[in-house]
């Protein structure tokens, strides 16, 4: 019940096919009430009609079997041999004529009368009721010639006529009488239908006897236990109720009464038959309405597909929609009706939501600027590439970012920044094109290469491809600008298990490669300080320090001019237990992600305060350099701290030389600024590091409390060979002076760069060339070595804290 | 009718013959109960002394023309012989059962061989078995003075010598075996002229 009601609900075929059912039924059971109402009220008009043409009939009946007897009794009346024995008065001749005529037309009372009506002879078994038919009869057939009547003989009604003998004149009258039959019911019912009754009394007083009937016997006996006196009007109607039936009823008195006998015809109808329907045409119309039940169910289910199938493709069609099919054209808009407006309607709509959606999509998954994809749909490209790689199939991802991009843009603009940006997508992806990757913009400066089935080898190949296509300067509105990259690189599977682990890896390698400035930077799991390796490392280098892992190595740093040993730049090294001694890039970058830097740092001031000490009382005056992280210089406590380490070791401030990267002092450098000057003020001084590598204006350095730069080694180290970087060198050279601050070249690794450096009048030089840091130890050994003892350096005693 | 005449002219003759000039006329108007005439109503003079012997008429002829009985009413004398010429072109069977002459002739066409002779006085009833409404009457006398009215009901019998006679009226609408009312007359010199009404007949 609740199922047929959710489909009655949820179909509409279903209520069109029931309403048009419905309708069609009420309409069906109203035209049949109707009819049936219509039809008894017009047989129920019509009874007295027909009733009255059932007494016409019967009279015509009665009329007919009058004159087939009259003609009976005139043929016998003709007979000749008849008259002959009538004119001899040959008595017996005269009543076997009798007998044999009557026979033969079936009358079974015939009489010879004389001309004044008295019986003369006849074959009659009741002579005193013939004679009195004949008494009855003698008036009009003496008026008419003949004479015909119902009478009543031995109680039962006979058809009775009297014709004349003539031979030629009238000598005598012949009477015969036939019992009326069920010959006569029987025809009447036959010809209309209507039953026939003819009752009898003898005496008026007596009650009436059924002498024929087509009714039953029962009904016909309590149809005559009612009155009937007298006939009925013409068109009158007399109801009679019999055996629980009504009837309607004409009574028509039939023959002259005589002494009181009375024959009465009663035609009569069912009320009931008369008002219902015919059998055949109620069957004629169920036939009718069960066709029209098929063919209405028929065409209202054909009308209901017609609605709901396109329906049903338009609901379809808005799933679809739904589900983000835009491609699929609606069905059913060669239509005319509403349904075809409505699927014009939804395929507008289609077409609207597939522009829409194709906007979306331009919008959501690609770069405005460049056409290229963004960082959105890149992302989608790795996880397709990495769910479609095959068994033993590989994919590479790089990703680049753009040097000194954003003083590209505060200087030029970011019109020409974005025309540089233009420039660069158009150059990486013809760069990339041979090797079928896919490039994308990530971010501001921030590229994005896949290489759906690429290695390591082919990744660092794509790599270098970028690097040369980097090479020449870009023309912009006249500017020249130089772009270089940082280049990260990762591979699934072998450095991430997923898509998503894939992209932050290779921003890893990234980020690890833009620090190194050395190249392409392949990711590994150092660098990472999520991976399970640095996790562990982390774990290991904590205690590290508690079990006296960590390692001081000082590296001489020298006078260029005369070869005198200054000082040394204190670097930390560690000496695993199992691993050996682990290189700086392994540990030092996730320290400084992770904070453990500023411990590393304490640590190494404190080991280079403690050999100063020591190494003061070998009589190596030196200056040694410590060098300070991002977080070191935005710890507020940081000078207190190194005050409270001078005080404990008793060492002074101006011994120790604190070197800072060009880019911890950028990333925040108001802070910088305020922990520098206060370091300045205790007496350190203060080096600026990897110079060159970031993007400070030499404007902003000359605020810097700075004593000294030191040119980074990459400049140093291509020195003789790019004219590019030896006119940097020099410049930051002359600069440097210009603006009172010490030079110190690192990564001085050749005889030529040392005289190179000499003729540029660097002031002081370092690198493995002279000395590659070493144990405090093996400094010092060094330095016995090396000969050329430092001399005359003094530190300012007023500013230690002895 | 020629015959008729030559009957009606021998019996004068014959009646002058016998009563010389003394014989007068009786001329009679027959009408019905309402005074209307009546023709083929048929008149006979009985004389009271006593009958006097006719003879047989001769070439009486009753023909059946376009079904019917022509001449409807004949007056004969008994002993006369009666033929029945058939006219038409149908067969008829001509009959009759009264008593004064009993007879048929079957179905036959033409003029039968015998012709029928009347020798009782009375009335004859004729009809066809074939032709219910024909119907003609045969009247047979015994006295020479008869007559039957023409249109407008009159008869004259001539030639009727002086004496007492019974006037009797007879016409066919008179019901079957009422005798016809008798009317003493007495005939004079002179012509008689007499009214008879007939109560039971009809036109």
């Amino acid at each position: 019940m609740r199922r047929s009601l959710r489909f009655w609900r949820r179909s509409i075929g279903a209520r069109i096919i029931v309403l048009f059912l419905g309708l069609l039924l009420v309409v069906q059971l109203a035209s049949f009430a109707a009819l049936r109402a219509r039809f008894a009220e017009h047989a129920r008009q019509a009874l007295p009609t027909r009733l009255v043409e059932g007494e016409r009939l019967l009279q015509n009946l009665l009329d007919r079997n009058a004159q087939r007897v009259t003609d009976g009794a005139r043929l016998l009346a003709a007979d000749y041999g008849f008259r002959e024995a009538l004119a001899s008065n040959d008595g017996e001749t005269i009543v076997s004529v009798l007998a044999n005529h009557g026979a033969r037309i079936g009358a079974t009372e015939v009489a010879l009368l004389s001309t004044d009506f008295k019986l003369r002879s006849t074959t009659a078994p009741h002579p005193a009721d013939l004679a009195a038919v004949a008494g009855q009869l003698a008036v009009p057939a003496a008026d008419a010639g003949r004479a015909s009547t119902i009478a009543l003989l031995a109680g039962r009604p006979y058809q009775s006529v009297l014709v004349p003998v003539k031979a030629p004149l009238v000598v005598g009258w012949v009477l015969m009488a036939f019992p009326l039959d069920a010959q006569l019911v029987g025809d009447m019912r036959n010809l209309s239908g209507i039953d026939l009754t003819v009752l009898s009394r003898t005496r008026t007083d007596r009650p009436w006897n059924v002498a024929l009937t087509s009714l039953e016997g029962a009904r016909a006996a309590s149809l005559a236990r009612d009155g009937w006196a007298g006939g009925t009007p013409a068109a009158g109607l007399t109801t009679a109720a019999a055996l629980g039936e009504e009837l309607g009823v004409r009574a028509i008195a039939l023959g002259g009464a005589r002494d009181g006998a009375e024959v009465l015809a009663l035609v009569s109808l069912s009320v009931d038959d008369a008002v219902r329907l015919p059998a055949d045409l109620q069957l004629a119309l169920v036939a009718i309405n069960l066709v029209a039940i098929v063919v209405f169910a028929l065409g209202s289910v054909v009308t209901a597909r017609r609605v709901t199938t396109p329906l049903r493709g338009l609901a379809d069609a808005a799933e679809r929609l739904g589900a983000g099919d835009y491609e699929t054209p609606m069905q059913g808009q060669q239509r005319d009706d509403e349904l075809g407006e409505l699927s014009q309607s939804f395929e507008r709509m289609r077409i609207s939501i597939a522009e829409n959606q194709e906007q979306i999509l331009r919008l959501a998954y690609w770069d405005s600027l460049t056409g290229l994809p963004n960082r959105a749909r890149f992302r989608d490209a790795v996880h397709e590439a990495i769910a479609k790689a095959g068994e033993g199939r590989t994919v590479a991802l790089l990703m680049l970012n753009l040097d000194r991009f954003k003083h590209v843009n505060d200087v030029l603009g970011m019109r020409i920044g974005d025309k540089a940006l233009m420039a660069i997508a158009d150059r990486l992806t013809r760069a990339v094109a041979r090797d079928g990757g896919l490039v994308a913009r990530l971010s501001g400066d921030e590229f994005g290469i896949l290489l759906r089935d690429g290695d390591v080898s082919s990744a660092l190949s794509v790599a270098r491809s970028v690097e040369q296509a980097m090479d020449a300067p870009l023309t912009l509105e006249d500017h020249h600008v130089d772009v270089g990259a940082g280049i990260g690189i990762a591979c699934w599977p072998v450095h991430a298990d997923s898509a998503d682990a894939l992209l932050v890896r290779t921003e890893m390698a990234l980020v690890a490669a833009k620090r190194r400035t050395d190249g392409p930077l392949v990711y590994d799991p150092a660098i990472d300080v999520t991976s399970a390796q640095t996790l562990t490392l982390m774990t290991e280098l904590r205690h590290a320090i508690d079990r006296h892992e960590l390692r001081l190595y000082l590296q001489p740093k020298l006078a260029l001019d005369d070869r005198r040993v200054l000082g040394a730049e204190a670097l930390v090294r560690w000496q695993h237990p199992e691993r050996g001694l682990v290189p700086p890039y392994q540990f030092i970058p996730f320290a400084e992600q992770t904070g453990f830097i500023r411990t590393l740092t304490q640590w190494v001031f404190e080991e280079a305060a403690r050999h100063w000490q020591a190494l003061a009382e070998e009589g190596l005056a030196l200056q040694l350099s410590v060098n300070l992280s991002t977080r070191d210089l935005l710890d507020v406590e940081l000078p207190q701290k190194f005050a409270a380490l001078l005080a404990r070791h008793h060492v002074p401030a101006n011994a120790f030389c604190l070197e800072i990267t060009e880019s911890a002092v950028m990333d925040d450098p108001q802070r910088a600024l305020v922990t520098l000057d206060a370091l300045s003020a205790m007496g350190f001084k203060l080096s600026i590091d990897d110079f060159g590598t970031g993007y400070s204006s030499l404007s902003y350095l000359k605020r810097l409390p700075v004593d000294e730069l030191k040119i980074d080694q990459s400049f140093v180290r291509n020195m003789h060979a790019d004219p590019d970087d030896a006119m940097i060198v020099r410049s930051t050279i002359d600069l440097a002076h210009n603006l009172g601050i010490l030079v110190v070249a690192e990564g001085v690794e050749t005889a030529t760069a040392w005289t190179m450096l000499r003729e540029l009048r660097c002031d002081h030089a370092q690198g493995f060339h002279m000395g590659r840091p070493m144990p405090v130890a093996d400094f010092i050994a060094w330095t016995v070595a090396w000969g050329v003892h430092p001399q005359g350096v003094e530190f300012d005693a007023a500013r230690t804290l002895h | 009718m020629p015959a008729r005449l030559l009957a009606a002219f021998a019996a004068a003759v014959l009646a002058g013959g016998v009563g010389a000039a003394q014989a007068a006329a009786v001329a009679v108007l027959v009408t019905d109960a309402g005074g209307e005439p009546l023709n083929d109503a048929v008149v006979t003079l009985e004389p009271a002394a006593g009958k006097v012997p006719v003879k047989p008429m001769a070439g009486v002829e009753i023909a059946q023309h376009h079904l019917a009985f022509d001449p409807a009413v004949t007056v004969v004398t008994v002993g006369t012989p009666v033929a029945f010429p058939n006219q038409d072109t149908v067969r008829h069977h001509v009959y009759s059962f009264s008593p004064a002459k009993t007879f048929q002739l079957k179905l036959y066409a033409g003029k039968p061989h015998d012709p029928v002779v009347f020798d009782k006085a009375g009335v004859a009833v004729l009809g066809c078995n074939i032709h219910d409404q024909m119907l003609a009457w045969v009247v047979v006398v015994d006295t020479p003075w008869f007559a039957r009215s023409a249109a407008g009901g009159r008869a004259r019998l001539d030639a009727v010598p002086p004496g007492a006679y019974q006037l009797r009226v007879w016409h066919p609408s008179l019901p079957e075996g009422v005798a016809p009312p008798a009317v003493p007359v007495t005939v004079g010199a002179a012509d008689l002229e007499q009214r008879v009404k007939l109560p039971g007949a009809a036109k």
